[in-house]
């Protein structure tokens, strides 16, 4: 007897008794389901911390931060200027592993940024032209500071995406360049904007037809104000006020320190690594050169973007291991309700058996029959199962925020289906021998 | 060579620790041909002896031999092979697949020997036509009267062209008009040259088949078996001498 008989026995087994075989399947269709889900959940949530990782700057990026000097050198740590921008030009001059330094001085969150009678509240950033391509930006328009508005201090300002639909809310995609805002009272001319920031899932939703507006009647359905996570990479780019760091320095900090003395110490310093392989060696000689500028005090530290990545990646292995063990014994769970069923239609059917082996089926025919017919039962419900996994996945997507959106890949999709159509079989193995292994007599003479 | 030959066939059933001796040393040969009546009481072994000469079971000792092959110690695969390609089976409940029509059916045992498709479609169909069924080839078992499942189930038996047909009380539970329109068909088969062995009780009808076997307690009854010449009109009054003893 051939395979392609056996597939049509069984596909008309199953068709005789839909409600039944569908029930049979539903342990399989909900175990690949869900498989599928988790797969698809967890690699959302990867795939957007992989994106807001590289999107602040990747995994070359490195920021210099302040630190408690060690024991010995507690006594003398005034002796050190703290991080100013003579350590930038100094890593600049004497630091070749190092592509970029990007010093930045920032005015908190609240500073006033206003035109006409608008005013709106965001974080000021003084940074230097590399500001751009160490923090991954993108120029929409007009030009980024040069290096010549840093050394003439001239009052100029580049805005991030958003910026421009707040200050000019009535006239969206205005391009305001050569406007003149307020920053905190003093007047800064506009001289480019930066392009818009997004995740992949995001860009995806908005494509699938999510546009940002329904966001917002959902969330105003939900009852809430649409709350605004300041904390987000991709809102802090497009909310970005930049204006020359020198400017910056000479409009607000010549005397904002508490004895009215001026603060030379810099926000933020940020190095991007030239080659990655060279990692530690690039440490090594930026640790050597910020040694001298700070007198021999080590009241600095990296912040380095790899133990973050590893993070990423340990905690995606351990969500999708337990994902996977619960959606394995929902699959098993389902495996072994196609066995129960498959026992009990061959008890159904031990006379059709016997009539087979009668005219001259062998135990391995019957064998096969049975095997194919778990195996339909498993593909059917696999099959189902990637249906209802793809209604789940695009409800989660609708759910989901847009950065985290579950991504359905196809090496997923290929595990779930095997894993099922195993399962089919695997559950029909029992029942089949068991069929096979009748006796003719009996089975002819049973019912 | 005979077409079957048994050789001191013993069939033992064990159950719990009695020994029911179905079969008791059956000797008996069957020529390529004949057309044979096997009767007896109830529980005589007949339908013993007809399961171990389709190949469906295997005699507990002693040899027997079919078209010459041995079967007394064949594995279960030889043993299908042989029901699938020397032997043809009837039984008295028809024993047709409810849920595939007349064609399906008498189709089967080609689909096991590995028939093509277009090929399995003409043979079963001439094999309908030979129990004058072709106006029924897509009803299921459901749809047909005892007679007319007899008919499908002897279509089925012949359908590989078999050396030998097994018919274990076919007519035992159809009424004795139908019952009579079968046997006239496995009297045609028979003139046809195809070898018959049937199981019956009705005494009727066995007087008037060429050779009778009478069975009582697993043993063939010594001096009843009477060889009738092949020239015997296959359909006569029942012969007074061969009704001894019955
Ligand atoms: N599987 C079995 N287990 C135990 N004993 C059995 C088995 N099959 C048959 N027998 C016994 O073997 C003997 C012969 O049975 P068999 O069915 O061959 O009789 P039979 O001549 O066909 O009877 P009937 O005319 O009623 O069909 C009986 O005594 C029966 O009880
Ligand atoms: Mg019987």
């Amino acid at each position: 007897m051939n395979f392609w008989f056996g597939l049509l026995i069984g596909l008309k087994e199953i068709s005789a008794h839909k409600f039944r075989s569908f029930l049979t399947m539903l342990g399989i269709i909900l175990g690949v389901a869900s498989l599928l889900a988790m797969f698809a959940l967890t690699e959302g949530v990867a795939r957007g911390m992989r994106e807001n990782l590289a999107a602040s700057g990747g995994v070359e990026r490195v920021e210099i931060n302040n630190k408690d000097p060690s024991e010995e050198n507690q006594d003398l740590a005034f002796l050190s200027p703290g991080r100013t921008l003579d350590d930038a030009e100094a890593l600049r001059k004497g630091a070749p592993l190092v592509s970029l330094v990007s010093p930045e001085m920032n005015l908190g969150n609240n500073t006033a940024i206003s035109r006409s009678n608008i005013t709106i509240r965001l974080a000021t950033t003084g940074a230097c032209p590399e500001y751009l391509e160490v923090g991954k930006y993108e120029l929409a328009e007009g030009r980024m500071i040069s290096q010549i508005d840093v050394d003439r201090v001239t009052r100029v300002v580049v805005i991030g995406a958003s910026v421009a639909g707040e200050l000019w809310p009535d006239t969206p995609d205005y391009v305001p360049l050569g406007e003149v805002i307020r920053i905190n009272g003093v007047p800064y001319r506009i001289i480019g904007t930066l392009a818009y920031c997004e995740s992949d899932a995001a860009k995806r939703k908005r494509a699938a037809g999510f546009s940002a507006v329904q966001d917002e009647r959902r969330t105003r359905r939900m009852g809430k104000k649409k709350r605004v996570n300041r904390y987000d990479t991709y809102w802090q780019k497009n909310h970005a006020i930049l204006v020359p760091i020198s400017t910056l320095f000479n409009d607000f900090r010549t005397a904002s320190n508490a004895d009215g003395t001026p603060n030379w110490k810099l926000d933020r310093l940020s190095i991007s690594v030239a080659d990655l392989s060279l990692f530690e060696e690039t440490l090594n000689q930026v640790r050597g050169v910020l040694e001298r500028t700070h007198r021999g005090i080590d009241d600095f530290g990296f912040d380095t973007r790899e133990e973050w990545f590893d993070n990423i990646e340990s905690s995606v292995r351990a969500t999708r291991t337990s994902g996977s063990l619960i959606a394995g014994i929902s699959l098993l769970v389902g495996g072994i309700g196609i066995t129960n069923i498959m026992l009990a239609s061959i008890t159904e059917r031990i006379r059709e058996i016997g009539v087979r082996r009668a005219i001259g089926a062998r135990q391995r025919d019957i064998f096969v029959q049975i095997v194919v017919e778990s195996g339909v039962i498993g593909f059917i419900g696999g099959i189902l199962g990637l249906l209802a996994a793809t209604g789940v996945i695009q409800l989660l997507i609708a759910l989901s925020p847009a950065e985290n959106a579950p991504v359905m890949t196809l090496s997923s999709v290929v595990v779930s289906f095997s894993f099922a159509l195993g399962i089919g079989i695997l559950s029909g193995l029992y029942p089949a021998w068991k069929a096979s292994t009748l006796d003719p007599i009996e089975a002819l003479r049973y019912g | 060579m005979a077409l079957v030959e048994l050789h001191d066939i013993r069939k033992t059933y064990r159950v719990g620790d009695q020994e029911i001796a179905a079969l008791d040393g059956i000797t008996l040969s069957i020529d390529a041909g004949e057309f044979l009546a096997i009767i007896g009481p109830s529980g005589s072994g007949k339908s013993t002896l007809m399961h171990l000469l389709g190949c469906l079971d295997s005699p507990t000792s002693g040899s027997l031999v079919i078209d010459g092959v041995d079967v007394s110690r064949a594995s279960s695969n030889q043993l299908a092979a042989m029901r699938n390609a020397k032997i043809g089976f009837v039984f008295q409940s028809f024993n047709l697949l409810p849920k595939f029509d007349v064609l399906r059916n008498v189709e089967l045992p080609m689909v096991y020997a590995g028939v093509p498709a277009k090929v399995r479609r003409e043979r079963a169909m001439a094999a309908i036509e030979r129990v004058d069924l072709l106006h029924r080839v897509h009803n299921t078992p459901l749809q047909l009267s005892g007679g007319q499942c007899q008919r499908v189930a002897i279509a089925r038996a012949i359908v590989n062209d078999p050396k030998i047909v097994f018919a274990d009380e076919p007519t035992g539970n159809l009424d004795s008009h139908t019952g009579e329109a079968i046997l006239t068909l496995f009297r045609e088969l028979a003139e046809s040259g195809r070898t018959i062995v049937i199981v019956t009780h009705d005494n009727g009808i066995a007087a008037r088949l060429p050779r009778r076997i009478e069975m009582r307690d697993g043993r063939i009854r010594v001096g009843v078996e009477a060889a009738v010449s092949a020239t015997t009109p296959l359909i006569s009054p029942a012969h007074p001498g061969e009704e001894a003893g019955a």
